[in-house]
């Protein structure tokens, strides 16, 4: 039993942090450049992620034996964009003013390299619960590069916390403006590009 | 399952597989869409008014009301109207009649409301254009869809933008119509005779202001007629 938590520790681990979808495998970037605008979108979106990762994961990894090696990867997108627009659809009905929020970066889920990704990678190799152990943390790992990109962006670029307005007057009466920059994707490639820095030269030595 | 000769790349798996995933999936895809469909449109709806409401100035753009509220506040202060091509209201409804809505308190009418549905740089851009009852003074503008970028053209939703359209004028002095459009830049560099005509741009979205600004315009000249009717003080009070 201490082994399979051990193991699921590790993964999760790998996932948030070691290999980092973002700041280690490089995949992902392009939606983590464009919700990461504000904070809210980019948490919303982040908890879509995860979980898509994380069934999609899990669910392939079940079909794993049975599914033919030729129609591998075809068979792997029509189980996430199913999942997706599921999730779409649900959104769209219960949490309609999120669903606009996000509109068409939901849809994007299904070509986020993420997913299919660590379908590939692990889902295809290992059983259904650590797999979507593994999406689960790879979706982590994601969200934690997205929010704290977008809390740069966020307070640099509009001077705002969860948008709320939290630099206060004076200091824009001295002369301060926010940084324009940072709300087009230019900005977000430069803070990813130094996150990804600063994520390698801490763990750097270590794989 | 556990058959020794299972084969998964077996033409017949293949074949199998693909068939089976493919009911499963569509199954799965359309029970959630037919199935919330109703939800859905009912969300819609919902959103409609409240935007409606919002370029009304009769809710806080940055807190949306539960939707009790909404529907009691659109019920009290908000009738749905049709007029024909001539500006007069008509009861049938065709495909040459327009749709507007005018908002009132206790029987005065206060203002109207034109829906705005144009192109807009990566999509349609659909909102509401609320006018004072003298045909002319914009009194507030909200954004009920658009497809345009997030942080750029998107900021057409955002508060900031959209209170600029308030007290802008149609008319000018020399009482010609030349509609309520987006400026490239701040308004503030632009002569005096235009500023009533013009709100700040957004920074690194003409495109999205051109198209927004064009399609004003050509909503605002096809409901003329009705803006006229108004500045002849001939729609300050609903007939029962």
């Amino acid at each position: 039993m201490s082994n399979e938590s051990t193991q699921y520790k590790e993964i999760l681990l790998k996932g948030i942090w070691h290999e980092n979808p973002v700041a280690y495998q490089v995949l992902g970037i392009c939606s983590a450049l464009a919700v990461t605008v504000k904070m809210s979108t980019a948490i919303v979106m982040s908890l879509a992620l995860t979980l898509v990762t994380g069934f999609s994961s899990m669910i392939i990894s079940s079909m794993r034996n049975k599914i033919p090696s030729n129609i591998r990867i075809i068979a792997e997108l029509a189980v996430i964009a199913s999942m997706v627009i599921v999730t779409d659809e649900i959104l769209k009905a219960f949490f309609y003013d999120i669903s606009k929020q996000l509109s068409i970066f939901v849809g994007l889920i299904i070509t986020n390299c993420i997913v299919l990704g660590r379908a590939e990678a692990f889902a295809l190799a290992n059983n259904p619960m650590d797999s979507f152990v593994d999406g689960i943390a790879n979706g982590l790992g994601y969200s934690l590069v997205l929010i704290a990109v977008a809390f740069i962006r966020e307070l640099l670029g509009a001077g705002e916390f969860l948008g709320y307005s939290v630099i206060p007057n004076v200091i824009y009466n001295a002369g301060y403006q926010n940084m324009g920059l940072m709300l087009l994707a230019p900005g977000a490639f430069f803070i990813i590009g130094l996150l990804v820095w600063l994520k390698n030269s801490l763990s750097g030595s270590n794989k | 399952m556990s058959d020794n000769n299972f084969d998964k790349n077996s033409k017949k798996n293949v074949i199998q597989f693909s068939l089976m995933l493919s009911v499963i999936c569509s199954l799965l895809i359309t029970g959630a869409a037919s199935g919330l469909k109703h939800l859905q449109q009912e969300n819609i709806k919902l959103d409609k008014k409240a935007n409606i409401l919002k370029a009304a100035n009769l809710i806080d753009g940055n807190n949306k009301p539960p939707k009790d509220e909404i529907l009691r506040i659109y019920q009290t202060h908000i009738k749905e109207g049709l007029v024909n091509q001539e500006g007069q209201p008509v009861e049938i409804e065709n495909d040459d009649v327009l749709h507007l809505y005018y908002y009132h308190t206790n029987n005065h009418i206060d203002g109207y409301i034109l829906p705005i549905h144009t192109k807009g740089l990566w999509g349609k851009i659909q909102g509401y254009l609320a006018f004072e009852n003298d045909g002319q003074t914009v009194s507030g503008f909200s954004v009920f869809s658009h497809a345009e970028t997030p942080g750029l053209g998107g900021e057409i939703e955002n508060a900031w933008f959209r209170k600029n359209f308030k007290g802008k004028k149609i008319l000018n002095s020399q009482n010609k119509f030349v509609s309520v459009g987006i400026a490239k830049g701040k308004v503030k560099n632009l002569p005096k005779n235009l500023q009533d005509h013009y709100v700040d741009g957004i920074s690194g979205a003409t495109l999205t202001g051109q198209y927004l600004s064009e399609g004003i315009k050509s909503t605002l000249t096809k409901y003329e007629a009705v803006s006229i009717a108004f500045r002849q003080k001939r729609l300050k009070a609903m007939d029962k």
